[in-house]
């Protein structure tokens, strides 16, 4: 949904637009500045027990990575949220695949498939942690289960969308089942999938956060929890700005990816398919 | 000597309610020789794609045979069908159909790939085709670089690639604007000539009917059996862009125009 | 009778045949109740809760007035967050409508602040506000108005620029282009954002009962795990299900109802 839709442009001419773009990225510098300078004058205010400053953060940022603390904890929550959402996604993306010729069985599984999607998997946290520990094993089991059921529904929906014609085209030519599910089916459901990753990846990392602001001793939501606890608001931010960087290079990970795998797509599917 | 023979062929779909059925083509007969460029007119709404599904089993009859070089297709079957007839029967569909996630050549090799024959010969086989067709330079292109007229040449290259012995065509160049249009029959022509292949061109154009075929035959309304056959007896090679002020072209086209009311 | 029966058939076997299906259906979560009970007897009352021990559990409670306060306060503190987040989600696009250089100017920073996780914030939130009420409510808050800020500004952003020109030629204000023609033009948006948010709001609450507070579903989840009372664990966690899936087919059946002309397509949020 990024982007103005085209009625927004009026018809100005060529170098209008170029002013009014360049205006914009002033504009958006100039609230830039004014946030930092505000959380600035709010920290003074306030005191930075309350609201640590953004002196203070950055610092702090750099201190705790030169010597590997920040990195250290940032890497435990990283490979909790991919180990998790590795485990979740990809049973999850190759059931649909393995249930599509058998239609009974997919409908025999369809209200629990979607009694556990809509289900709060993570009200489970506190059961994970009774089971697995306060360790990574207990956030990287929520993180599975939780992607889980978003990906199996994306990559359904991929494998349901199938073209026949190319199906029956793929038949002509003398494909078997294998070749139809390696060349036809599941190259047509990859956006789909993708689709899956971008919404799942999100409640990946919030997954692996939440358990770890629970109960935990290592990570970014302990870091966030201690943080909290000892009235140290800036470590509070530094990890939260940490914790936020994941998110963005997970992001950014997902998205390069789908870029590379996805390059035969026409414009139109990826503009419809990038709106979820 | 008959390629492919076709005997009373039926179809009937089932209407929703089950006492709404319509007979789509009902005893439709005919056959063709081998090497012969048959086509075949219609209107719209005569089951032509329904006729040329039931030839290449990719749908069920209600009726009637299909023989191939004297061997029984099993189309009265649903389960029994093998569409293609094991790659002896090629099928140009009226959509091209390439795979969107795969280049131009990739789809072209997509045959050969199939039928585990991507060897050094078919390699340079589709090389040779893709030049042929004027894709040279386009190998790496994904479908949606590339314009609606080189698309079909692509998917019609995608058949011959592999050389089944009977080519059929769903009118492959009826989205097209004339000027492709034209230019996609000459190539076909041409391609057609390398090997003449048996081919089954359905098409609801009289002009194009006459200017590519050797006979054409005439499809009725539904429920759609043969209303007529015409030998075209224009020379060959066939000049397309002149094709209509040959002087047997006016009489031929007003005959078939005719039993086509 | 193509092939496409014996390639695909997905929707017309099952369709074809009722009772297989349903039969099937009951088996399997017969199978999985009779696995839960194994699973206790296996595994042992620490770390699964014996099916008729927490049955057990929800009927004693309930009576009692336990579980239902638990129930009620979860609820409340989701209601009253939907509230406030719905408000916000909505006012907010349709005020930036007026100021469109400082709407896009902060555009790119509010959807920044779309990856920062909310639940990571809680901490803070406790920290600032207290141990009552006010950091839960303001995560859920936070979590309902999102996806209705989101929905609701692309909604008014796509809206057709024509009707609006054709409404101002008419002498409409700009009070009533918003009421008529961009409300309008939104509905279907805002509706699918509120069908994603009700039961995040739930979600939310119950998360955000874990980290603070002495009532509610997810304290009585974190609670009871706390005190090895695993049964405790089971039952709030049974219940929230329960409570969340109602909530989720309540607002499926109003969609269905309201939008009747609309193909139903399912959600892609948990």
């Amino acid at each position: 949904m990024n982007g103005s839709a085209p009625q927004e442009v009026s018809g100005r001419p060529p170098s209008g637009r170029l002013v009014a773009t360049l205006r914009a990225r002033a504009d958006q510098i100039t609230v830039l500045l004014v946030l930092v300078v505000a959380w600035q004058v709010l920290s003074v205010a306030f005191g930075t027990y309350w609201i640590g400053s953004p002196v203070g953060v950055l610092t702090r940022v750099m201190a705790g990575i030169a010597s590997g603390d920040l990195l250290r904890h940032a890497g435990i929550t990283l490979s909790e949220a991919v180990a998790g959402f590795l485990i979740g996604a990809v049973p999850a993306a190759t059931l649909p695949f393995a249930l599509r010729r058998y239609p009974v069985v997919s409908a025999i599984l369809d209200p629990f498939m979607v009694g556990g999607y809509g289900a709060p998997k993570l009200a489970l946290a506190p059961l994970f942690i009774l089971w697995f520990g306060i360790g990574i094993a207990s956030k990287i089991a929520l993180v599975a289960i939780t992607v889980f059921f978003i990906v199996y529904f994306s990559a359904q929906a991929g494998v349901r969308a199938l073209d026949i014609k190319l199906v029956q085209m793929a038949q002509v030519v003398g494909a078997n089942e294998r070749h139809l599910a390696r060349h036809i089916i599941f190259p047509g459901a990859v956006p789909y999938i993708f689709t899956g990753f971008r919404i799942a990846l999100p409640y990946a990392i919030g997954g692996a956060v939440i358990a770890e602001l629970i109960s935990s001793n290592r990570g970014l939501g302990y870091l966030i929890q201690l943080g909290a606890m000892n009235f140290d608001t800036t470590g509070v931010f530094v990890a939260l700005v940490a914790t936020t960087c994941i998110v963005f290079l997970g992001n950014w990970s997902v998205n390069a990816l789908e870029r590379r795998l996805l390059r035969w797509r026409p414009p139109s599917d990826v503009r419809m398919q990038a709106g979820s | 000597m008959a390629l492919l023979e076709i005997r009373d062929l039926e179809k009937r779909f089932d209407g929703r309610s089950g006492h709404d059925a319509h007979w789509v083509i009902r005893g439709l007969s005919f056959t063709v020789k081998e090497g012969e460029f048959l086509t075949l007119i219609g209107p719209s709404g005569a089951g032509k794609t329904t006729l040329l599904n039931l030839i290449a089993q990719i749908d069920g009859a209600s009726g009637g045979q299909v023989r191939f070089q004297s061997e029984i297709a099993p189309i009265g079957d649903p389960k029994a069908l093998r569409p293609g007839l094991s790659c002896r029967i090629g099928y140009v569909t009226q959509e091209d159909n390439l795979l969107p996630w795969r280049t131009a050549l990739e789809n072209v090799l997509f045959p050969l790939e199939v039928q585990g024959r991507l060897d050094a010969e078919g390699r340079a086989r589709a090389d040779m085709l893709m030049r042929a067709a004027g894709l040279a330079g386009f190998e790496h292109h994904y479908p949606h670089e590339l314009s609606g007229g080189m698309r079909k040449r692509a998917a019609l290259i995608r058949t011959l690639v592999y050389d089944p012995p009977v080519i059929l065509m769903d009118e492959p160049f009826g989205a097209l604007d004339a000027q492709t249009r034209t230019q996609l029959q000459e190539d076909l022509l041409r391609l057609w000539n390398l090997g003449r292949k048996t081919i089954l061109f359905v098409t609801h154009d009289i002009a194009e009917a006459i200017a590519l075929g050797d006979r054409a035959l005439v499809l009725s309304r539904a429920p759609t059996t043969i209303a007529g056959e015409h030998a075209i007896t224009l020379p060959r090679p066939r000049d397309i862009r002149g094709i209509m002020t040959h002087p047997d072209f006016a009489a031929l086209y007003q005959r078939i125009r005719a039993q086509l009311q | 009778m193509t092939t496409q029966d014996s390639a695909l058939d997905l929707a017309a076997a099952p369709l074809a045949r009722p009772y297989r299906v349903a039969l099937g259906r009951l088996g399997l979560a017969l199978m999985l109740l009779i696995g839960w009970k194994v699973g206790a007897d296996v595994a042992g009352p620490l770390y699964v809760a014996d099916p008729l021990k927490v049955l057990w559990r929800i009927i004693a409670d309930t009576p009692s007035g336990v579980l239902p306060r638990h129930v009620y306060v979860t609820l409340r503190l989701s209601v009253l967050g939907f509230a406030v987040g719905c408000f916000f989600g909505v006012a907010l696009p349709f005020l930036l409508r007026r100021v469109p250089r400082f709407s896009d100017a902060i555009e790119p920073y509010i959807m920044a602040s779309v990856g920062i996780p909310k639940y990571a914030l809680v901490p803070l939130f406790i920290l600032w506000f207290g141990i009552d009420d006010a950091p839960k409510l303001l995560l859920v808050g936070l979590l309902v108005f999102y996806p209705v800020f989101i929905a609701v500004f692309a909604g008014i952003r796509n809206v057709d620029r024509r009707l609006i020109d054709m409404a101002r030629v008419v002498g409409a204000s700009e009070t009533r282009i918003a009421r008529e023609v961009i409300w309008n033009s939104l509905m279907p948006f805002f509706f699918a954002a509120l069908k994603i948010a009700l039961p995040r709001a739930v979600s939310a609450a119950i998360i955000g009962e874990f980290l603070v507070g002495n009532e509610g579903l997810g304290f009585l989840i974190e609670n009871s795990r706390q005190n090895f009372d695993t049964v405790g664990v089971f039952t709030g966690i049974v219940v929230a299900t329960a409570l969340v899936l109602l909530i989720n087919a309540i607002v499926v059946a109003i969609d269905r109802r309201l939008n009747a002309w609309r193909p139903a397509d399912r959600e892609m949020e948990p």
